[in-house]
């Protein structure tokens, strides 16, 4: 199973202090957050994109592209790529340059954007954005796997005799997530491919969790990709440690009341009952996320959002000294108890072309 | 077996608006006969998750419990106080966090109190119109009850008026039946559909 951080770069005030980092110190700490990942042995940084204010990752391949010269073991991977405003032909070549720079340490998860204002900024509609998410994939599937693609769609311009550049790094296409909170067509479409689907498990009820996974595992299977609990499945998270519960609840409270999305309304500790979020020591977060899989089944991939709402970079730094000193190592030991055989691993690369190699053999 | 969900957005205690719609919910429970579930929701109770969902997006438990009422329930009667020629804020933004499609073809008989009847149209210019956008099926009799309208010895209009609205709500219930409450998660269309272009092309839910 692998472990890893998701963020989504918001700029945003530290509600203690008063204070607005820059764009400047937004960016570089996210950097910072994500080769610390890899020192701390987690397994996967994945970034968010953005194209509005309050928000600075609006080019994800540059900041991974970086990234990736900097480590050797982190996955990296994205939370979420806009399948519905870029453009799948740029997908498709800015994904492929990763890899090749990456040595294949990339995967995607596509997501839809719920900011309406960003659609017209790229030409598109949010009303469209199922239909979006529908034909931008199945083009940017067609892009990685063919080397010379003919066509036409409702969304873009034709595409005549056209080779996406460069070609995946040794014609393997990306591992692809499809994440959604409760759009069941987005299942669908994952289980359709035998793609992964990710449920972002933060800031909303774990039913809805639990009604996409269930969705999702069954259609995997109706479609022949394996078993329901083959199927890939990724889940988020939200915690806030400190060795003491009380220490935690204290420090991160003026955050959570303040934080966008949820701050200023729900208690935290409502909002810790109806979400998945755990503000508490090592333990409850190993505790709580242990309880994960009582609801989804073996899964895949976990990852934790760490650094939002202004929290300054100090302490998402401790944040990651605990999550990988104390809380994920129990956790793969604790989640590999029980696991069936036959629940794979997320795919990687070195898998991915493993069973390419295979099946050009058999 | 006939399901009423009563919706009173009073905010003192005790409320004229409750009062109100207790009488309508005893007028109309009647009409529909024995067996008749009344359910009456205090918004007050509720006040702060409501909040909630306005800022999250989603319901605490509790008051998701009164939101599927709602959706279950075979007719409705909301009351509201009047204020600033209105509805009251908290009974707007209850409907606001109601789910797109749970009033649609839903039998809705509508209340309102004030201090004197100078207030009554509210009824007609701002609860009516918003319950014709949610394609709820209104009763054509709205009753409002202004504080002369409870002093003992006055006229029975007040009283007519309830009787007359719990009929009308009756009928409305009586010719329907009971809601199916549709699964949000339900899968309704198949990937060959979507890549066809065939399934929700366009659509105003804009959920993630």
């Amino acid at each position: 199973m692998q472990f890893g951080v998701f963020t989504v770069g918001d700029v945003t005030q530290d509600p203690t202090t008063g204070r607005v980092p820059t764009d400047a110190e937004r960016v570089k700490a996210m950097v910072t957050i994500a080769l610390k990942a890899e020192e701390v042995g987690l397994d996967v940084f994945a970034l968010g994109e953005h194209h509005n204010p309050p928000f600075v990752p609006s080019s994800p391949t540059t900041m991974l592209g970086w990234i990736a010269a900097k480590t050797s073991r982190l996955q990296l991977s994205t939370a979420t790529t806009l399948i519905t405003t870029n453009d799948p032909v740029k997908i498709a070549e800015d994904y492929a340059m990763l890899q090749h720079l990456a040595d294949g340490r990339v995967d995607l998860m596509m997501g839809r954007g719920n900011t309406g204002p960003v659609y017209p900024w790229f030409g598109q509609d949010i009303r469209n954005g199922i239909a979006l998410a529908v034909e931008n994939y199945a083009l940017l599937r067609r892009l990685w796997r063919e080397d010379v693609v003919d066509w036409e769609g409702k969304f873009r311009t034709p595409l005549q005799g056209f080779t996406a550049t460069p070609r995946p790094l040794d014609g393997v296409p990306p591992f692809v997530w499809h994440g959604s909170i409760r759009s069941p067509e987005i299942a669908e479409q994952a289980a359709y491919y035998g793609d992964g689907f990710f449920a972002n498990h933060i800031f909303w009820p774990k039913e809805h969790t639990q009604r996409m996974i269930g969705l999702y595992r069954q259609r995997f299977e109706h479609y022949g990709h394996g078993g329901a609990d083959q199927a890939i499945v990724g889940l988020g998270g939200q915690v806030f440690m400190r060795k003491n519960s009380q220490d935690a609840k204290r420090e991160f409270r003026p955050y959570f009341d303040n934080a966008p999305v949820y701050g200023h309304g729900p208690s935290m500790e409502d909002f810790t009952a109806q979400t998945p979020l755990t503000v508490g020591s090592p333990q409850e977060v190993i505790d709580r996320t242990l309880s994960f899989r009582e609801y989804v089944g073996d899964y895949q991939r976990q990852l934790f959002l760490l650094d939002h709402a202004g929290l300054p970079l100090k302490t998402v730094l401790e944040q990651l000294d605990i999550l990988g000193e104390e809380v994920v190592p129990v956790l793969r030991k604790e989640f590999a108890v029980g696991r069936p055989a036959h629940v794979p691993d997320a795919p990687t690369h070195a898998s991915l072309k493993a069973a390419q190699t295979e099946k050009v053999d058999a | 077996m006939k399901r009423l969900v009563v919706i009173a957005a009073g905010l003192s205690q005790p409320s004229s608006t409750r009062l109100l719609a207790d009488r309508l919910a005893a007028a109309a429970a009647r009409e529909i006969g024995t067996g008749t579930e009344v359910r009456v929701v205090e918004l007050r109770d509720h006040a702060h998750d409501i909040t909630d969902h306005l800022l999250t997006g989603f319901p605490a438990p509790e008051l998701k419990d009164v939101l599927d009422a709602v959706a279950a329930a075979d007719g409705v009667i909301a009351v509201s106080p009047i204020f600033n020629a209105s509805y009251s804020g908290l009974f707007k933004s209850f409907f606001d966090v109601l789910g797109d499609d749970v009033l649609t073809d839903k039998p809705v008989l509508l209340g309102a109190t004030g201090g004197t009847a100078r207030h009554s149209l509210a009824l007609e210019h701002a609860l009516r119109p918003m319950f014709t956008y949610l394609h709820a099926v209104v009763a054509p009799t709205s009753v409002f009850a202004a504080t002369e309208d409870w002093a003992g010895g006055g006229d029975a209009t007040l009283h007519r008026r309830i009787d007359r609205a719990g009929r009308e709500l009756a009928d409305l219930v009586g010719r329907r039946e009971s809601p199916v409450v549709a699964d949000p998660f339900a899968l309704t269309t198949t990937f060959d559909a979507l890549l066809s272009g065939q399934g929700r092309a366009v659509t105003n839910d804009l959920r993630l």
